[in-house]
């Protein structure tokens, strides 16, 4: 019994993280409806960014958001900006084509210059962990799950009260009628592009303390991320974040329980079977679905 | 007069292939025109379904199912690798089956992540099943040369096996598209719903692609894994080598062309091979550097590909009458 307690809350810290990365996605698949190949060398960006501030200058990795957040707000502005705006009119094959091109370059930039060594963060609190009736849970993981719920909470609130934040949602929700009632669609590309990254930058940071940086570290937050959006629904922040905790544990517990080399296969599995027999997510409110593919 | 042309040179190209091995010693040559051989015949297989639009990045998913099912059928059954080409492409086919099941719902990039999530399973599969494909170890083709094995001293005879694959599966996709199923596929391309409310079923047209497609890869793994000798998960489900390589050619050549894919393996695989001993010794990931930034260029200021810079040219030329056709076209 224990055990299975013990999985589930490795799951649903775990997932708290996969939650903050796929709302990034989510904000941006959103509201620009563009499939970014790249969005885990966003991750991985941060991740090395964390590890350098703490590497070169001693920077502790929680108050190295006060730099990683700002840069990479600024990085995903620059993407849409040069990347994205270029071939926003263009077909789908064109996107999916230059984000992939975008994420190869990241991730052998990396290479070359970080190059494909494991690099980690050693802090006094990375192998420190809590021992509650007696579930042992670890530190850095608990604080990445409470930042993340903070954070994505924050982010809801701002979505749900504020105007630009009204705007966003109008947006994901149906991009004809949000022009119609006098939103600047085309204005809020960029901001929300920041922002979405600057979330999944989020997620990379937290997972520094408690996990190794290398080139090729964002690959599978990519699939992952897609997995989570389309399993939560597009434009739905609190199905993304059940669905990242649900993802979390598929993932705990299939490495505990049915072999840890299959655990990521477990979970595309469930996102061929999610897209096959409801693909406009478990949440979804359906809307703009068809647009982007899914119908 | 312009047709005949291009029939005597794509004649004279294609003898010139036929004697290229026997005036070259170098085992580096005819390794590298095997290559070219089999990336067209895997780019044009790719090609297929792209005539419908749809864009795969997971046929590393059905090279590996071929060459799994056909090494596996060998070693362990000593079932020869002529009768495994039936089993490869079947077991291919299946995997084709399965990913077109999402199929029927989704289009565009949708179904390229499915094809990426597919390929990945399968790989980690390939990878957690050692007790059928021995892990990551893999497996190894043991050495007995024999035509019945598809085993040989030299290079030699895979040289002409690719080069017949690579002009067979150009064929096909050549007469494909110029069949009612091209049509389909290409009116389902431009407008899915007109093609619709003209009484094509969009959703058969893209499932029959699907399967020519996965069942042509699963044949060229097989032949892939006879022509190498080892088969393991990491580079048969490569999404670099075998998903990601054969839509880099088709989207430089052109997606959705006959002669696009053919363009593209020519002078993506040398540059390929070029780039990973060259460049990637000096410096590791610098040769997916350079692809990355020619894949992005590409998109963004040749869309069409290669061969739309070219068909203006032969068009005027044709208007001009003039016979000197731009000799790339030709090639193969």
């Amino acid at each position: 019994m224990d055990l299975y307690v013990q999985v589930l809350v490795s799951g649903l810290l775990l997932g708290g993280v996969y939650a903050l990365i796929s709302i990034g996605l989510n904000l941006i698949f959103g509201v620009v409806r563009i499939i970014n190949f790249a969005h885990g060398e966003m991750v991985m960006l941060s991740m090395y960014l964390t590890f350098w501030l703490n590497h070169l200058y001693g920077l502790d990795p929680y108050l190295s958001v006060i730099i990683v957040l700002p840069v990479m707000f600024v990085f995903g502005v620059m993407f849409q900006r040069l990347v994205v705006q270029p071939i926003l009119t263009t077909s789908a094959t064109m996107k999916i084509f230059t984000t992939v091109g975008i994420s190869l370059l990241l991730q052998n930039l990396a290479l070359i210059f970080w190059k494909g060594d494991f690099r980690t963060v050693r802090t006094s609190y990375s192998m420190s962990s809590l021992e509650v009736l007696d579930i042992i849970i670890s530190v850095p993981r608990l604080v990445a799950f409470g930042t993340a719920l903070l954070s994505i909470i924050i982010l809801y609130a701002f979505l749900k009260y504020t105007y630009v934040g009204k705007a966003l949602r109008a947006i994901v929700e149906d991009h004809s009628v949000a022009r119609l009632m006098g939103v600047g669609v085309e204005k809020h590309y960029w901001f929300a592009f920041g922002l979405g990254t600057m979330f999944t930058a989020l997620g990379g940071v937290l997972l520094v303390p408690f996990s190794s940086v290398y080139p090729t570290v964002g690959v599978p937050f990519t699939l992952l991320a897609f997995v989570v959006v389309v399993l939560g629904g597009l434009g739905s922040m609190s199905g993304t974040f059940l669905a990242g905790l649900f993802i979390g544990c598929v993932e705990s517990f299939g490495g505990t329980f049915v072999s840890p080399g299959l655990k990521e296969a477990i979970y595309f599995a469930i996102f061929i079977l999610v897209l096959l027999v409801r693909p406009q997510g478990l949440f979804g409110k359906g809307k703009g679905t068809e647009e982007v593919g899914l119908k | 007069m312009t047709k005949n042309k291009l029939y005597i040179i794509g004649a004279f190209v294609f003898l010139v292939l036929l004697i290229i091995p026997l005036f070259y010693e170098s085992t580096f040559v005819l390794h590298m025109y095997t290559l070219i051989f089999f990336y067209t015949a895997l780019t044009a297989a790719w090609n297929i379904p792209a005539f419908g639009g749809q864009l795969s990045l997971g046929h590393a998913s059905f090279f590996g199912i071929g060459a799994y099912t056909a090494a596996i059928l060998y070693v362990n059954y000593g079932v020869s690798p002529w009768i495994g080409i039936v089993a490869a492409a079947a077991a291919a086919m299946v995997g084709g089956l399965v990913l077109s099941l999402p199929l029927i719902r989704l289009r565009g990039p949708f179904f390229t992540l499915a094809s990426i999530a597919f390929a990945e399973v399968l790989r980690m599969i390939a990878i957690d099943w050692r007790s059928l494909t021995n892990g990551s170890v893999g497996i190894n083709i043991p050495f007995k040369p024999s035509l019945m094995n598809l085993t040989f001293q030299s290079g030699m005879p895979f040289y002409y096996i690719s080069l017949a694959l690579a002009v067979g599966v150009v064929y096909l996709t050549y007469r494909i598209r110029s069949s009612a199923l091209g049509f389909h596929l290409r009116a389902a391309a431009s407008d899915d719903e007109a093609a619709k409310a003209l009484g094509v079923n969009t959703t058969l047209t893209h499932f029959i692609a699907l399967m020519w497609s996965s069942g042509i890869t699963g044949v060229l793994g097989l032949f892939y894994v006879f022509y190498i000798y080892v088969l393991e998960p990491q580079t048969f489900f490569s999404l670099d080598l075998f998903s990601l390589q054969p839509a880099l050619n088709g989207i430089i050549g052109g997606m959705g062309t006959v002669w696009g894919p053919v363009i593209g393996a020519i002078l993506m695989t040398p540059l390929g091979e070029f780039l990973r001993f060259y460049l990637g010794t000096i410096q590791q990931g610098l040769n997916f550097v350079v692809y990355g930034l020619v894949l992005v260029l590409t998109v963004r200021f040749i869309p069409g590909g290669i061969v739309s810079l070219l068909t203006p040219m032969i068009k005027r030329k044709k208007a001009k009458k003039t016979a000197n056709l731009p000799k790339e076209t030709e090639v193969a």
